[in-house]
């Protein structure tokens, strides 16, 4: 019997080492492929808007790849092996920060000194993003909602990109002047027309509390059931508070977002039928993700500009 | 050295040394404790946010660890009191994990708080996260759990036959002086720590299967409870590499790669074991059948 077993436990062990000489030389193959083509600076990204940033203010001599594909809630990110390659043979990594990325992010601040990491947040005075008054410096990081934020988003970009490339500084600084023009344009769209709703019926509700910097940045009032974790459950008591603040400012519509179900939404809007008043589904906002690539909305200008427009076209 | 073989050896580790505790578990019908703990952690969690007032590794750890232990001892008490085995995990880890969402509803919805954000690890990036001690740069990960497996295997080691008397027949150990409670208890803490620092390293599905699967397979070859150890921390190291070769292959995710080559593996010891499995047993009715 011991002779049985330990001869099954040799043959184990055998197929074990096999196994790990095979990947071996897997990984190695993975090596020799990365030494060709490094005219390109490669840049590594977290979410699809701090990609769009990398590729519009570097242009031809950046290589972007994304780790999150278009609909991927960074919060719930799991990373494949390919991103270990990815992040391998990256020169440079862009990530949020804020906790946006959680552990993930912790894994960029040590990789600081193995190559340049930047989170694109993190030059923004803390003054001016929000801070739940209980919780000191745990701010909320969708710092994209505000366009002026992501403005400086972008110029932390452009100094990393000159930084680590300074042959190519006037192309980066022509191009990150050109998109913060765009940028501009797109602030400026954005509180022209949601100042054109008329002021009582600024409420934004939604299903999770990502829109903060966009209602202080551009005077919409917004509400969400659930807060900003996606373990807190929503309480009933939530589910109340908000069908009444519908019925009574006679709030026309609310939405649903990319990212997070339907259902908790469609909840208050039967709730608000109950109580005799018609609210409609005013479509489907971007919030932590962007749409597929190759659609408008696929790019940051596009998908902020479909949330203003949506909101627009519901509570007017 | 590359990233790859980081990474296979933090996944070998993990299977071992899960695989490894995971067998007295299933002999005990708790294999279901890993899942339970990976749920049972999050009030642990947030409260030790509120000490803390930060999402950093090691308080997230320290609350963890503690919940951990409370979960396994909360079980073993209930247990010990008359509740079976499955309802005492069932009742202990869903009221915790409730006041652990009771607690985040109530007092921190305005911040990001929840297990898979703070505490879970993820195996893909446990390269990049390097340690030194004594001189030796290896991953936090693989320090960590290297250092859980080596207390497993002393512990185990040192109580051999108390734990194995008490594993299968836990009267006659009694009978025959052996402090049964306390050996549960031991038993459950040291899976608490596996698990809790397995989580942290490479996140909950490798932790909570390789606790079950390993251990389940060699129980199937085997009915000696040294040989089946062995086999599990065999089975367990077997999957993390079969794993990994085939995540690279499919570019997807590196613990569900694992986990599902551990599936595998089980089900090639359910079919092909030469006394219990499936095809085996069908083979010798056929043969018993033509002798008479």
């Amino acid at each position: 019997m011991i002779n049985r077993a330990t001869k099954l436990i040799m043959i184990f062990f055998l197929i074990g080492w096999a196994l790990i000489g095979c990947s071996e030389k897997s990984t190695t193959q993975g090596n020799i492929d990365e030494g060709k083509s490094k005219e390109k600076l490669t840049a590594v990204t977290t979410i699809g808007m701090i990609a769009d940033i990398v590729a519009n203010v570097g242009k031809e001599h950046v290589e972007v790849m994304p780790l999150m594909g278009p609909g991927v809630d960074p919060h719930l990110y799991k990373a494949t092996q390919g991103d270990i390659g990815k992040l391998d043979k990256a020169d440079i990594i862009f990530y949020n920060g804020l906790n946006l990325e959680g552990k993930m992010g912790d894994i960029f601040v040590r990789m600081a000194n193995q190559k340049p990491t930047i989170a694109v947040s993190e030059k923004i005075d803390p003054g001016i993003l929000r801070e739940p008054p209980e919780f000191e410096g745990h701010y909320d990081p969708h710092i994209w909602f505000n366009v002026k934020l992501w403005m400086q988003a972008t110029e932390r970009v452009k100094e990393a990109l000159i930084k680590e490339d300074a042959a190519h500084k006037e192309d980066y600084e022509q191009n990150a002047a050109a998109y913060l023009k765009k940028l501009e344009e797109l602030d400026t769209y954005a509180k022209e027309q949601i100042a054109s709703i008329p002021e009582a019926s600024r409420v934004l509700v939604t299903a999770h509390d990502a829109f903060g910097y966009f209602g202080d940045a551009y005077g919409i009032k917004v509400m969400g059931l659930q807060g900003i974790s996606t373990d807190a459950e929503y309480g009933l008591k939530d589910v109340q508070n908000l069908v009444n603040v519908l019925v009574n400012q006679r709030i026309k519509a609310v939405f649903i977002e990319s990212s997070v179900s339907p259902k908790a939404i469609e909840a208050v809007v039967q709730g608000a039928k109950e109580k005799g008043h018609e609210v409609k589904i005013g479509g489907e906002l971007f919030s932590d993700a962007m749409g597929e690539a190759g659609t408008p909305e696929g790019t940051y200008i596009g998908m902020v500009r479909h949330n203003i427009d949506s909101i627009v076209a519901a509570l007017k | 050295m590359s990233h790859g073989l980081w990474i296979i050896i933090t996944g070998s580790l993990v299977a071992a040394s899960c695989g490894f505790v995971g067998c007295f578990l299933i002999l005990r019908r708790m294999a279901m404790l890993g899942d339970a703990i990976s749920h049972a952690v999050l009030p642990g969690i947030v409260i030790a946010f509120f000490l803390s007032n930060s999402t950093d590794n090691v308080f997230m750890l320290m609350g963890a660890t503690v919940i951990g232990v409370l979960t396994a001892f909360f079980i073993q008490t209930l247990h010990t009191a008359g509740v079976q085995e499955d309802a005492a995990i069932g009742v202990v880890f869903t009221s915790l994990f409730a006041i652990g969402v009771v607690l985040v509803s109530l007092f921190a919805s305005d911040i990001h708080l929840d297990v898979q954000h703070v505490l879970y690890g993820e195996i893909a990036y446990v390269p990049w996260d390097m340690a030194t001690l004594a001189g030796v740069e290896m991953p936090r990960a693989v320090w960590m759990i290297s250092g859980v497996f080596a207390l497993s295997l002393l512990i185990v080691g040192l109580f051999y036959k108390e734990l194995k008397l008490v594993s299968f027949d836990a009267q006659m150990a009694a009978a025959a002086g052996i402090p049964v409670v306390f050996i549960h208890y031991l038993l459950m803490a040291l899976v608490s720590m596996n698990t809790v620092a397995a989580f942290e390293s490479v996140g909950a599905i490798l932790v909570v299967a390789m606790l079950v699967v390993p251990g389940a397979a060699a129980y199937l070859l085997t009915d000696r409870l040294g040989a089946m150890l062995g086999l599990s921390i065999v089975f367990g190291i077997v999957s993390a590499c079969a794993g990994y070769i085939i995540a690279v292959y499919f570019d997807v995710s590196i613990s569900g790669a694992m986990t599902t080559s551990a599936g595998l593996l089980f089900m090639l010891c359910f079919l092909f074991s030469p006394r219990y499995g499936v095809v085996s047993r069908v083979l010798e009715q056929r043969r018993l059948k033509k002798a008479t």
